[in-house]
């Protein structure tokens, strides 16, 4: 027994400062040269009382430097696009915009979804950052130093594959319920029209 | 003197409770148990898109509920994107904020939400009295101190309503039903302009 939580530990392990430098050298250059993203994602909700995650699917299309839009296909059709202070939403077809330019909290988690789409969010002023080596991945942990942020996610855990790109997303609350969203069929830098991101 | 019989007769109407309103008649000595089972089983999670109106606004998101064990539920709103809007919990009447968004924290709009989702919950209230009209059958129990009027068709739950000074002032639409879940559920609010539709997912 013993064993196997030594075994379990190990499978998770703390980067030295260098392999950590090398990791966000290579994040950050991959995400210069990166105009644009596509992917498929899937989405798990857990809370902890539930006995299933709650699980939706959808593509994600992001475009330099801060254009995302996140459209869910299954259960529901809903897709949101961040476009400079504002969030259009189309809910099956309603269409509704929300102005987040006075809500600061609003702004922090929008920046933070655009720069968690590349992984460059390495602000060590904002975050408490730690370094971790994953079988061939590389897990990031990101702790809000924000008080009143970190009211909201404690933690934002970022999954890069061996190519230095975003494979996966966790945002975890203080109650520590997550929503946990990993990527697939990721295209780097295809041509992505103008009406993808049109509202 | 004739506006003034006039003025009592209206009076006299306006205070009549919500069955006398509707034409229904008092059955003396029904027993009738209420059900309501459409949040009633603790292996199921409920999970349905809400889509919200407020006055002019609407907004969306997903609404869960878990019953955790006999009348305990817990009850969460979240975006579709997975952040938490408001955690309640219900134990008994006992009524628990676990979370809410300090915009959504007011407590109008609290008070509003905790007495829906009570009525949404609660299994078996305490029957007063059923009327009749017609087919139709409606049995009268008390939610929170204020009346509820459930309308059995077939002894299956498709309608509450509460009431207040005689008058409907929300009603509870169930549809869709098999296995004792609803596939859509719709809270209308004649008050105030705010309708809640739920689909299940």
């Amino acid at each position: 027994m013993f064993f196997l939580i030594c075994t379990s530990s190990f499978a998770q392990s703390k980067m030295n400062d260098s392999e950590a430098s090398a990791l966000r050298s290579k994040v950050k250059s991959l995400a210069e040269t990166t105009k644009t993203i596509t992917a498929d994602f899937i989405q798990y909700k857990h809370l902890d009382f539930l006995s299933n995650d709650i699980e939706s699917t959808g593509k994600l299309s992001f475009k330099s430097p801060d254009l995302v839009k996140w459209a869910y296909v299954k259960p529901f059709e809903y897709s949101v696009l961040f476009k400079d202070d504002m969030l259009y939403i189309n809910n099956e077809g309603e269409k509704n915009n929300v102005d987040i330019g006075s809500n600061k909290l609003f702004k922090q988690l929008n920046k933070l979804i655009s720069a968690s789409v590349t992984g460059d969010m390495f602000n060590s002023e904002e975050f408490e950052i730690s370094y971790f080596e994953k079988k061939n991945d590389s897990e990031v942990h990101f702790s809000p130093k924000d008080k009143k942020f970190a009211k909201y996610i404690k933690e934002f855990h970022i999954v890069f594959n061996t190519n230095a790109e975003v494979s996966e997303v966790k945002m975890i609350e203080p109650s520590n319920d997550y929503t946990h969203i990993v990527f697939s069929n990721r295209l780097t830098n295809q041509k992505l029209s103008d009406a993808v991101f049109a509202h | 003197m004739r506006f003034l019989l006039i003025s009592i007769l209206f009076l006299l109407s306006a205070c009549g409770s919500y069955p006398k309103k509707q034409n229904f008649k008092e059955v003396a000595n029904a027993k009738v148990e209420i059900t309501n089972p459409y949040f009633s089983n603790s292996a199921e999670d409920y999970v349905y898109k809400a889509d919200i109106t407020v006055f002019k606004n609407s907004f969306s998101g997903i609404f869960i509920v878990k019953k955790l064990d006999k009348n305990h539920h817990r009850i969460v709103f979240t975006t579709e994107m997975g952040n938490k809007l408001f955690d309640f919990e219900f134990l008994q009447e006992i009524f628990k904020i676990n979370h809410i968004l300090q915009e959504m924290d007011k407590k109008v709009l609290i008070n509003i939400l905790k007495r829906d989702f009570f009525a949404l919950i609660k299994e078996n209230p305490l029957a007063a009295k059923t009327f009749t009209k017609d087919d139709l059958r409606i049995t009268e129990a008390d939610l929170l101190s204020k009346k509820h009027y459930y309308h059995l068709t077939n002894k299956q739950l498709t309608k509450i309503v509460r009431s207040a000074k005689g008058k409907e002032k929300v009603t509870f639409l169930f549809s869709g039903i098999s296995d004792n879940i609803a596939e859509a559920i719709e809270i209308v609010h004649q008050n105030i302009k705010l309708k809640i539709r739920l689909k299940k997912i």
